[in-house]
Order: C-alpha cells, then sequence, then structure tokens
C-alpha cells in the first residue's frame, strides 16, 4: 500500500496515518523487523508498535463490541483457519502495555479469542479505519484561515471525527431496531440518529443559524 | 446567491469572519474511502450505501467545521488557537475526552521513541 525505503520507515508512516493501528499491522512490523534488523532498531520497532498499539479506549470499545456482537448473526463458532489468525492477533496484543492494568489487557484477550471471523473482520476495520490528517487538515485550515493548524490538534480532531461518526452509525442502528428494519443503513436513519443527537447536546449548534450553503 | 446543495460536484466554501485565502473548494468524497471502512467498523454493512457515505461527510465536515468555529471563538481569548480549546468543548464528552488524551499521551511517545532512535543511529554511526 506505501512505499517505503525500509520497514521502520514504513512503521513511522503507518503510525502518521492511523494512530489506532489494529493488530494485523503491528504482526507486519513483527514480521519484517526480525529478519535482518540490528538488535537496536528491532528492539526500538517493538517500543513504537507497542506504544501504537495501545487497545483503544475500553469505555468505548466495550458498547461497540456489544453492538457488533449484536449484529453478527451466527453463532460463535470457530474454524481452525481462523483460529491461527486469531492465535497470532492475541500474541500481538499480548506484549502490548495496556492503557491501564493487565486485568483489562486479559478482558480484552478473553473477548476477541471468541470472536467470529466477521466480528474480528469488523474489530480491525474498527481500530485501523481512520481520517486522512492530510485532508482533514486542509479542512481546518479553509475554516480558520489560519495556516498554523498543529500536527496534534490535526490527531485530535480526527480522533474526535471518528467518535462522532461512531455516535451516527450507533445511533442510527438502534433507530433502525426500532423501526424493525434490516440492511444496510439509510439516509433516513441517519437523520433521525442526527437529529436524536442534537436533542442531546452532542453536536455543537451554532448561535447563528447557517444561511447560505 | 444560495448554493443548491444537492449533489453538486464541487462547493466554494464562503469564509466567515475572514474569506480564506486558500479558496478551499470543498469536494465530494473528500473521506469518502475512510469513511466506508469506519462505518463498516461501527456496524453498518460491509458495503454502505454511497448516499450513506454522502450524507455522513456532510453531517462529519459541518460537525467539524462548527467545533472549530467555537474552538476559534475560544481561542481568540487567548490569543490563538490550541489544541486546549478543542478539549475544553469535548470536556463534558467523557469518552472523546479520553480517546484525545490518549491520542495525545501517544503521540508524545512515538516523538520521544522516534528521537531515542535517532540517537541512537548517530551513536551507531559515529562508532563506526
Amino acid at each position: 500500500m506505501k512505499q517505503s525505503k525500509d520497514p521502520f520507515e514504513a512503521a513511522q508512516e503507518e503510525q502518521d496515518d492511523s494512530p489506532p493501528e489494529s493488530p494485523i499491522a503491528a504482526d507486519e512490523l513483527e514480521t519484517q523487523t526480525p529478519a535482518g534488523q540490528d538488535v537496536l532498531t528491532g528492539g526500538d520497532d517493538d517500543e513504537i508498535s507497542a506504544a501504537v498499539n495501545n487497545p483503544s479506549e475500553p469505555s468505548t470499545s466495550a458498547p461497540k463490541l456489544a453492538s457488533t456482537a449484536a449484529n453478527a448473526s451466527a453463532g460463535k463458532h470457530k474454524d481452525d483457519e481462523e483460529e491461527e489468525e486469531e492465535e497470532n492477533m492475541e500474541v500481538e496484543l499480548g506484549k502490548f502495555p495496556s492503557s491501564s492494568d493487565p486485568a483489562k489487557m486479559a478482558k480484552m484477550q478473553a473477548i476477541l479469542s471468541q470472536f467470529t471471523e466477521e466480528q474480528m473482520s469488523r474489530y480491525e476495520s474498527f481500530r485501523r479505519s481512520a481520517l486522512q490528517k492530510s485532508n482533514m487538515r486542509r479542512l481546518l485550515v479553509s475554516i480558520t484561515g489560519s495556516q498554523k493548524i498543529s500536527l496534534p490538534m490535526t490527531i485530535v480532531v480526527c480522533g474526535i471525527a471518528k467518535l462522532f461518526v461512531g455516535e451516527l452509525v450507533e445511533t442510527a442502528r438502534i433507530v433502525m431496531t426500532e423501526r424493525k428494519e434490516s440492511g444496510p443503513i439509510r439516509p433516513c436513519h441517519i437523520r433521525e440518529a442526527y437529529r436524536r443527537l442534537k436533542l442531546e447536546g452532542k453536536v455543537p449548534r451554532r448561535s447563528v443559524p447557517r444561511l447560505f450553503r | 446567491m444560495s448554493n443548491p446543495s444537492a449533489g453538486t460536484s464541487s462547493k466554494s466554501k464562503a469564509g466567515t469572519s475572514q474569506p480564506s485565502e486558500t479558496s478551499f473548494k470543498r469536494k465530494r468524497g473528500v473521506f469518502q474511502k475512510d469513511l466506508q471502512h469506519m462505518m463498516y467498523g461501527f456496524g453498518d454493512d460491509s458495503n454502505p450505501l454511497p448516499e450513506t457515505v454522502s450524507l455522513v461527510e456532510d453531517i462529519v465536515v459541518e460537525y467539524v467545521t462548527d467545533l472549530a468555529h467555537k474552538a476559534q471563538d475560544i481561542g481568540a481569548k487567548r490569543g490563538k488557537l490550541s489544541v486546549e480549546d478543542f478539549l475544553y468543548l469535548i470536556r463534558k464528552d467523557l469518552p472523546k475526552l479520553n480517546r484525545c488524551t490518549e491520542l495525545l499521551s501517544m503521540q508524545e511517545e512515538l516523538k520521544q521513541a522516534r528521537k531515542a532512535f535517532e540517537v541512537d543511529e548517530e551513536k551507531l554511526a559515529t562508532l563506526e
């Protein structure tokens, strides 16, 4: 996907693009680096992938996991092929310090080990997906009119936007279950979800209404 | 001079307090690809409907715009815009606040790690 001179730079670029890395990305890093690298760079690589692969915030991941579990219609079952892939992922996750304590890490391990293939792919999309920082920076520059948008600001706004998308999609799913509909989410669900979020006050409202679009 | 936003391919974004020099024409589909993966991760179908993705993109851009305007208002008191303004705006929303502090601390860790790596490389180069 990315042109890179050496695996470490590839790791850096990947880190820059999507802070919430998935176990699969870490897997690629791990397999690339040991092969003929210094102990020094290999060690630093581990540290970096360790720093980056912090498991996502448990308080937000728990409700999301619940929703993905609800979405998986098939019962939980494990194929032999998936087991191998999941074991790899567990190993990667095991190396990384959890944000707080090993108890949470153990809980994550226990949950992840029981994922079906569909759940695992959904979880991977959840961890890996991110809004592009370059696009976000361009948008922020055009909004504020100032060129001085720092990198932390871009990262923070990307994170906020991603969580907002999550709230939208989850609320839209709730709306769908209330209306007893199924299938892909339609714009009417999103609009209803947006309306509910506005009522809850999670969307910043403009004091002056928007006139010209 | 109202611009009907029904599926036009590009929109010129008018500045509010000051005209933006970059004249950023907001094209459709700036975040589309990423949004598709994101929506799947959050519970949508593996192939979300394109109109849904467009709508979510519009909503997200509007959200970021409003957020940035409010942050700018707050930052104007201090003089310039900073990360703290955004953090202040989401202070009520605990998941977002925690996630942002986590992202910022991770970024610090990465910076430190990269600095350590460069220092070690120099040492290695000077040794040889």
